[in-house]
């Protein structure tokens, strides 16, 4: 078997480039601290590490996954941005993680975002596309308002017993 | 990212990569009392994302767990090969067969294999299998491959015992050797009769 290659996105100032070994670390970092709360952590490192293990393999199932998000010039993995799909989701996502509170508050997360909507419109053409997002993660609703997402309060939750919010992208006009 | 996972052939089976078809067999096994040695039963979705996590596995380390098939008819019984989450003391050979498939003889044939790749290719010198005492199958398979309790070596939690692996240099050509080839030829041949038991 061969685990897939992954497509590199470039905005502005970005590279998403897959997950590598040298990511684990600030993964890791990333789901020891209260940040995490949002997305699944706090967690042990254990836990972390084989999390971040199936962030690979979800790109070796389904041949889409989260990018991690570098600024041009630099490898440094700033977050994990893009398209994710767990068992029993009950449809696609676009979720995003900022790995430091530093890396806040300069569109980062938004321009990588951006490009993981566009990409799941216009490569891997999905006709729908939400992101959930966990009750009081401000900074995530902002972000899914920003980039013009509303509130579907019909969708189907993915957790039934921790609902949350369901964002879902507006379609582009004129999209194909 | 891209990685090869290398094919290995034995008397009865073909070990691959996990390909996301196997998932249903190995979601079966592990929301099962099956998984209950392996940190289970899992839920459905912790069965997927632990499935996904093998995967990534062979990508992180270079290593993993092969999908264990049957040469004949590509049914997969489980799972064998090396295993080193983070926090690990030491780099690991695991196996897990499912539940129905127990009792042929699949674990040892497929393990010897594993051994053999990770020694022989990848250069290990040493292998550890932390098993929970009361998995007295594994323990048994353990020391069936020659692996023999290490009661000085770190375990992961204080609730697993650690089994070492004889070195590389102990098992080519060693009556140990010879004697799991022999129980192999058993279980691939009724018929066949070795007279006597080389390790029991």
């Amino acid at each position: 078997m061969t685990l897939i290659k992954t497509p590199t996105l470039e905005t502005d100032r970005l590279i998403l480039r897959g997950p590598k070994a040298s990511d684990a670390e600030a993964f890791m970092a990333f789901y020891a601290t209260e940040r995490s709360q949002f997305t699944g952590g706090p967690m042990t490192p254990r836990q972390a590490w084989n999390f971040f293990g199936t962030e690979i393999g979800h790109w070796a199932i389904h041949g889409f996954g989260m990018f991690i998000v570098t600024r041009k010039g630099s490898d440094a993995p700033l977050g994990i941005v893009g398209h994710w799909y767990p068992w029993g989701w009950p449809e696609k996502e676009v979720g995003w993680v900022l790995f430091e509170a530093a890396s806040e508050g300069q569109g980062i997360a938004f321009e990588a975002a951006k490009a993981c909507v566009d990409h799941a419109w216009r490569v891997l053409k999905w006709p729908t596309i939400v992101s959930y997002i966990a009750h009081g993660n401000d900074a995530s609703v902002a972000l899914a308002k920003r980039l013009g997402a509303l509130l579907d309060e019909e969708a189907v939750q993915p957790k039934p017993e921790t609902p949350g919010y369901v964002y879902r992208h507006p379609r582009p006009e004129g999209l194909a | 990212m891209s990685m090869q996972i290398p094919t290995l052939e034995t008397r009865r089976l073909v070990l691959r990569g996990p390909e996301p078809e196997d998932y249903p067999d190995f979601k079966a096994t592990f929301t099962s009392y099956r998984a209950r040695f392996m940190g289970g039963p899992l839920n459905a979705y912790e069965a997927w994302m632990l499935y996904a996590a093998e995967i990534g596995h062979w990508q992180i380390r270079g290593y993993g767990m092969w999908m264990i098939h049957d040469k004949a008819s590509g049914d997969t019984f489980g799972m064998a090969g090396g295993w080193k989450p983070a926090k690990w003391p030491e780099a690991e050979i695991a196996w897990v067969i499912w539940p129905d498939r127990g009792g042929k003889g699949y674990a040892l044939e497929a393990t010897h294999a594993v051994r053999g790749y990770l020694y022989d290719q990848l250069g290990w010198e040493t292998a550890v299998s932390y098993i929970d005492p009361k998995n007295l199958d594994s323990i048994r398979l353990a020391e069936r491959l020659g692996a023999a309790k290490d009661h000085d070596a770190a375990t992961i939690d204080g609730n697993d015992a650690v089994y070492r692996h004889p070195a590389p240099a102990e098992i080519m050509g060693s009556q140990l050797a010879h004697g799991i080839e022999m129980e192999i030829s058993h279980y691939a041949d009724p018929l066949f009769k070795p007279k006597g038991w080389a390790i029991d």
